[in-house]
């Protein structure tokens, strides 16, 4: 480990644009996360039977499958199937739509948090289905939304990895390390600071998210 | 869809020897994943006693450890040792290597770098579950087994453990679906796996194993690969819900542990 120092001083651009490369993609698919995790939610609290086998089927197919196989499904499997996806859309697409089956089932245990009598009561009062939803569930498994919402951040900030590492091959700060190391042969250093890098995102997100969870915390 | 569901597309599956080759293949995914997580839950308790020992210095020092390989992509650990792990580590494993393992397992040197990376990463996690194990357990418990005279240790052992590990099991299961996941990830040290699997049988449209002239598409074999996944680890998460339900009807109402893409949290009554 005796070049530390020198290895960041003279790779320092390098090492600054693979970070940002993880974040844009990390931003990039947490949107696609939130919509489409959003959308299965609804789907699996409507009450509709059809729908929930949909949503229910979404959620056990994207959760228990290896990130590393869809990121192949939606780079080199989409183009050869005539539907070629840019870099960035397709680790994206993989790592967003991935990230959505957990983030749908947040938000499903959110609501169901909230009390049924709650739901009874509201709709009894005269309030339609999604008036209910709207003003009455909602607002409430918002709060208790938050918290794991903020742990799948963090979990995504560590999966950009491995969708910018697979065949999609984006330069993220991974990348960065690998390249560094292949050149220069200092691979202690190397990895050291993409390690450092990556800290610097969740360490500081563990800290907020733990936060979060006590101001949050529904005392009941 | 009309590309995806071509029947052309599909008779690789049943050309030849391909599908079982993937089954084989993914054997090997399993075996990572069980050698891995024996030697997690170990190092994980020993890790877990250290960050919750009434030393401050042990516990915070144990608690960096944890919170740095927690907050590491488990590629960026895979990868580095796959590159740093000296060569000897390397050929001493092909030397030692049990022969009950499938040759595929037992010949490549980057297999010990993937369990040492592996399990660096999953003991952090681990710990990380038997604390919040033993910390579900009210307080009383721990005082009381003091105020009945046992010692620390004896009150871990006969007391605390018993209860808090009981509670864990559900979230290692749910550990275990994860890394059987992230085991797909040693195709990158090239290590013959399911994904590696998957490529062989792309590129060679699946001449090698009797379905000479079939074309396999990476889509395709990719869905089966996938799916193939998705099965396994639906099974295990079955059971996690199974455990959890039964322990739940067991204890009566206790907080459970429960664990999703390596974060915990204490499930309140």
């Amino acid at each position: 480990m005796d070049r530390v120092i020198p290895i960041i001083i003279n790779n320092l651009d390098e090492y600054a644009s693979g970070l940002l490369v993880t974040l844009r993609l990390v931003g990039i698919s947490f949107g696609v996360a939130m919509v489409v995790g959003t959308l299965v939610a609804s789907l699996r609290i409507t009450p509709a039977r059809p729908l929930n086998w949909i949503g229910a089927f979404y959620v056990e197919t994207f959760r228990n499958v290896p990130l590393l196989v869809l990121a192949i499904i939606f780079s080199a499997g989409l183009s050869r199937a005539g539907l070629p996806l840019g870099k960035m859309s397709a680790a994206s697409a993989a790592l967003g739509l991935y990230t959505a089956s957990y983030i749908a089932e947040s938000i499903r245990s959110g609501v169901s948090a909230v009390s049924k009598g709650q739901i009874e009561a509201s709709l009894s009062l005269g309030f339609t289905y999604g008036q209910t939803m709207r003003q009455v569930i909602l607002p409430q498994a918002f709060r208790t939304v938050i918290p794991p919402i903020g742990n799948l951040i963090i979990a995504m900030i560590k999966n950009s990895a491995i969708v910018a590492g697979s065949l999609i091959a984006l330069d993220d700060i991974l990348k960065v390390a690998r390249v560094v190391n292949s050149r220069t042969f200092a691979t202690n250093e190397a990895f050291f600071w993409a390690g450092i890098g990556y800290l610097l995102l969740t360490i500081p997100a563990t800290i907020i998210v733990r936060r979060l969870e006590k101001r949050f915390a529904i005392r009941r | 869809m009309g590309y995806l569901l071509d029947p052309a597309n599909w008779e690789w599956v049943f050309a030849g020897r391909n599908f079982m080759f993937l089954v084989e293949r993914f054997l090997n995914n399993i075996i990572l994943a069980l050698i891995t997580m024996a030697l997690s839950l170990i190092l994980g308790l020993v890790i877990a006693l250290l960050r919750i020992s009434k030393n401050k210095v042990t516990s915070v020092v144990t608690g960096i450890w944890i919170d740095v390989w927690r907050n590491l992509p488990v590629l960026l650990i895979l990868l580095y040792f796959g590159l740093a792990l000296p060569q000897e580590a390397k050929e001493f494993w092909v030397d030692i290597a049990p022969g009950f393992l499938p040759p595929q397992i037992r010949s490549s040197g980057q297999v010990i770098a993937s369990i040492v990376a592996l399990t660096i990463y999953n003991s952090a996690v681990i710990a990380e579950i038997f604390r919040a194990g033993i910390q579900s357990l009210e307080r009383g418990q721990g005082e009381a087994a003091a105020a009945l005279g046992l010692p620390y240790w004896k009150a871990m052992r006969i007391v605390i453990l018993p209860q808090g590990l009981r509670r864990m099991v559900p979230a290692t299961v749910s550990q275990l679906i994860t890394l059987t996941k992230d085991t797909s990830l040693v195709s990158i040290l090239a290590i013959q796996e399911l994904v590696a699997a998957g490529s062989i049988v792309n590129n060679t449209s699946g001449s090698p194993f009797g379905g000479v002239g079939v074309p396999a598409p990476i889509l395709q074999v990719y869905v089966v690969v996938g799916g193939m996944f998705v099965v396994f680890n639906l099974a295990l998460s079955l059971l996690s819900r199974r455990l959890e339900v039964r322990e739940r009807k067991r204890a009566g109402d206790v907080e459970t542990v429960t664990g999703l893409e390596d974060q915990i949290t204490i499930k309140p009554v």
